[in-house]
């Protein structure tokens, strides 16, 4: 659920558009934030868009969408 | 024994009888809109985390001794808080001694996203009080073809539930009628939700015995939170720690893990309870945000959005404005001429009517501002410009949500220091209130006006642009620099414990409850004209009897002196009263402060007729040119034309060089961008921060910010 190294794709890597499940968090206080907001593993997840510059993306996870910061992101790791 | 059923409220002995319930929910579930369908009351319905910053309270009557007391708690989406309001919530949930715990909780919860809503909702079930689960957005649910066996979640999680909607109103009296029952017999809350981890328990048991009456779950949140919980004593806080660090207890994993299960436990609840429609979900909201977070198309919405709202402050307020000007001045003038001359009279005129003016004509931009922008908040348009710009917005230690402010600090700081409440960070939100006030507002406008003509004459370049014209943008883009330079600098002082996070919810597009825009324009305009109109008005007497009365027996001699030289000069009528009005000023005690300040304000270029100026400015600019006017006895005349030329006549007494210069205005110019001239605003950050401390800083440095430069500018070009 949480680990360290990494052992599969981080959600900043995915294709735009393109729907995939989450693993599991890489951070735990993001962790804890992301799924008091309704993100847990298991969760279908997909990068929309982003931002002007590029910081900030536009997600869909599950029924709900997100902004999250890139550096949320990539705690996000998919299966 | 049936009596083990109920317990008696608080107070039930006595002849009033009062239930204390707690409104509680994610962000975005509606519950403040639920709020104002109870209560009636004002309060601001959020599409928008972070609204419901203060603390609001409504009450319910029951019967003749029996009322309902309803407090809306901050959104929240657990007990494991990110953001100062979140932890409010926590503080008062995990000490029953606070004076906010409430008797009983109604738990508000998104029907079309419930299983996210849950989380809290369990959370809250483990506090030993009794729960009513309150399914919002039924209609929608409806809508989208959701079934929802209520009676199921009822029997699977212990406490009443019942579908209502804040938009439609359905389901609220049935959700009042069992308040009303709880009101007279409280039931006693189920047993708990979540089961502790052996480790959690073992901190549990010592910790409980610290806090007398204490549930395990709160002595649980109190190991998790203790280092900043509010309420603990030292000594207290030194136990607690003593205990975790024996266990060695790793808060953020065992919140991960606790969230963890409680989903694990109510997932399949909320899966057997709830039956996905065929109805397509959110594909609306999809189509939009294909244009409108666009990383192209999106900033250009936005700026095209932001010149409508500001373009309707201006057209539109001028109106009413207009009327409300003219208003007091005809009531101010119909007044003196009834009443007798006399001090007493010139206060009630000059200083309570002129003051209160001052006030009340700011209304029509809070009003029209309050309405545009809770009207895009109300549909859900506000998460998107802060996901647009929080990038930008963070190199200068600001939000994405700044940039609303920043904007509306166009027409006035007030209102856009008032809707900074929408920034959860308080760190950034403190910088943005601090900065924004650098932004020119509509005030600077006549003040521009009348000076620029002294610095950049008439003329074109390239034979299109009026060089005045592109003077005033000039001092408008310096303003947005001075914002945002400051920001930096506050941004590199100010430390902040709050971890800065974006992670928003953007939710979906909706058609606006104008109930709801109703009720926030009301508040505001209403918190505005009382809360801040106190300071106001008291200033503006501060300054009229500054203005009116000097030292013993000077002002008359002044006025005397003034009526022999208009006879000798054999003035006109109107001549006279403005010379007599001049020469009062002089020796008044503004004109004392005024020469006071001189030695000051000599390096800028100023003399003492423009430290008066200075000083009345400092209430609020716009009353510049009619100070000018006054000092140069123009009697009632103050419209701009003849003030400047006035001024452009003007010479100094001992050397016969002119008095407006280039150097003197161009500095004159540059203070009024960066100068803190504005009791109003003051008074409203004053407000907005709970403390003097703000203000004072905001004064200073704004004052220090146009002093230097307005020195630097001077002394390079005279």
């Amino acid at each position: 659920m949480v680990a360290t190294s990494v052992h599969g794709k981080r959600l900043t890597d995915c294709a735009r558009g393109k729907s995939g499940e989450v693993a599991y968090f890489l951070n735990d206080i993001i962790a804890g934030k992301l799924m008091a907001m309704g993100v847990l593993p298991g969760s279908q997840i997909a990068l929309v868009r982003q931002s002007p510059l590029g910081d900030s993306l536009y997600v869909q996870a599950d029924n709900q969408i997100l902004a999250l910061r890139k550096a949320e992101a990539a705690c996000i790791v998919m299966k | 024994m049936h009596c083990d059923e109920v317990r008696p409220i608080p107070g039930a002995a006595s002849v009033d009888r009062k239930l204390s319930v707690a409104l509680l929910g994610n962000p975005n579930s509606g519950k403040s809109s639920i709020f104002n369908q109870l209560t009636g009351l004002r309060q601001k319905v959020g599409n928008f985390p972070g609204v419901t910053v203060d603390k609001k309270t409504g009450y319910i009557p029951v019967d003749a001794h029996t009322t309902i007391k309803i407090t809306d708690f901050p959104g929240t989406y657990s007990f494991y808080p990110h953001s100062e309001d979140e932890r409010i919530v926590v503080s008062t949930f995990s000490h029953p001694g606070d004076e906010n715990y409430p008797d009983a909780v109604v738990y508000v919860a998104d029907v079309t996203k419930l299983e996210k809503h849950l989380l809290l909702f369990s959370q809250l079930m483990d506090l030993g009080l009794p729960v009513v689960l309150a399914l919002n957005m039924s209609d929608i649910a409806r809508k989208e073809g959701l079934e929802i066996d209520t009676e199921r979640l009822r029997t699977q999680l212990g406490v009443p539930v019942l579908a209502i909607s804040g938009r439609t109103g359905d389901g609220i009296p049935a959700l009042k009628n069992l308040l009303s029952s709880w009101a007279h017999s409280l039931p006693v809350a189920r047993t708990s939700f979540y089961q502790p981890s052996p480790q959690e328990k073992q901190l549990i048991k010592p910790i409980q015995q610290l806090f007398q009456g204490v549930s395990d779950y709160q002595a649980l949140l109190t190991a998790h939170h203790y280092q900043w919980l509010p309420h603990l004593k030292a000594k207290e806080q030194e136990a607690v720690e003593e205990i975790v660090k024996e266990h060695h207890f790793q808060s953020v994993r065992s919140q991960v893990e606790e969230t963890m299960l409680r989903y694990d436990r109510f997932t399949p609840i909320v899966r057997q309870a709830i039956r996905q429609g065929s109805a397509k979900r959110n594909s609306m909201t999809q189509k939009l945000d294909a244009v409108i977070t666009h990383s192209f198309a999106g900033p250009i919405i936005f700026f095209g959005l932001m010149l409508l709202v500001f373009q309707a402050i201006y057209a539109w307020a001028a109106v009413p404005m207009d009327w409300i000007e003219s208003g007091f001045t005809a009531l101010s003038q119909g007044i003196k001429t009834i009443l007798p001359a006399g001090w007493w009279t010139d206060l009630l005129t000059d200083g309570l009517l002129a003051g209160l003016g001052g006030i009340m004509v700011f209304i029509p931009q809070i009003a029209i501002l309050f309405f545009l922008i809770s009207l895009l908040e109300e549909v859900g348009y506000m998460a998107r410009a802060v996901f647009l710009f929080d990038r930008i917005m963070q190199v200068f230690g600001l939000n994405g949500r700044s940039v609303v402010a920043l904007i509306s600090g166009g027409a006035c700081a007030i209102p856009a220091i008032m809707s900074t409440r929408t920034i959860g960070h308080w760190r950034e939100r403190l910088i943005t209130i601090l900065v924004t006030p650098l932004i020119s507002c509509s005030a600077r406008i006549p003040v521009y006006t009348v000076l620029i003509g002294f610095v950049v004459p008439p003329g074109k370049v390239a034979g299109i642009f009026n060089l005045q014209g592109l003077a005033f943008m000039g001092l408008y883009l310096l303003g947005i620099a001075g914002a945002l330079l400051s920001a930096l600098v506050f941004k590199w002082i100010l430390k902040s414990r709050e971890h800065s996070f974006l992670l928003l919810e953007l939710p979906e597009y909706r058609l606006p409850v104008m109930r709801n825009i109703g009720m926030t324009v009301w508040e505001k305009v209403k918190t505005f004209a009382i809360e801040a109109g106190q300071v106001i008005l008291v200033i503006a007497l501060l300054l009229w009897a500054l203005a009116s009365f000097g030292p013993p027996g000077q002002m008359e001699a002044a006025e005397a002196a003034a009526l022999k030289m208009a006879t000798e000069q054999h003035l006109s009528e109107h001549q006279t009263k403005g010379l007599v009005a001049a020469e009062r000023l002089e020796a008044s005690f503004a004109g004392c402060l005024g020469k006071l300040i001189e030695p000051a304000i000599r390096p800028l270029g100023f003399d003492w007729k423009i430290g008066i100026a200075l000083i009345t400015s400092f209430a609020a600019r716009e009353v510049f040119v009619g100070t000018m006017a006054t000092i140069y006895s123009l009697g009632d005349v103050d419209d701009e034309p003849s003030v400047r030329q006035r001024m452009a006549q003007e010479r100094n007494p001992a050397t016969g060089e002119l008095v407006y210069t280039r150097a003197t205005s161009f500095s004159l110019l540059l203070f009024y961008v960066f100068a803190m001239m504005c009791m109003s605003t003051l008074a409203v950050v004053k407000r907005e921060t709970k403390s003097w401390k703000w203000p004072i800083v905001q004064f200073t440095f704004m004052t220090a910010l146009a002093y230097l430069s307005s020195l630097v500018v001077y002394q390079l070009l005279k």
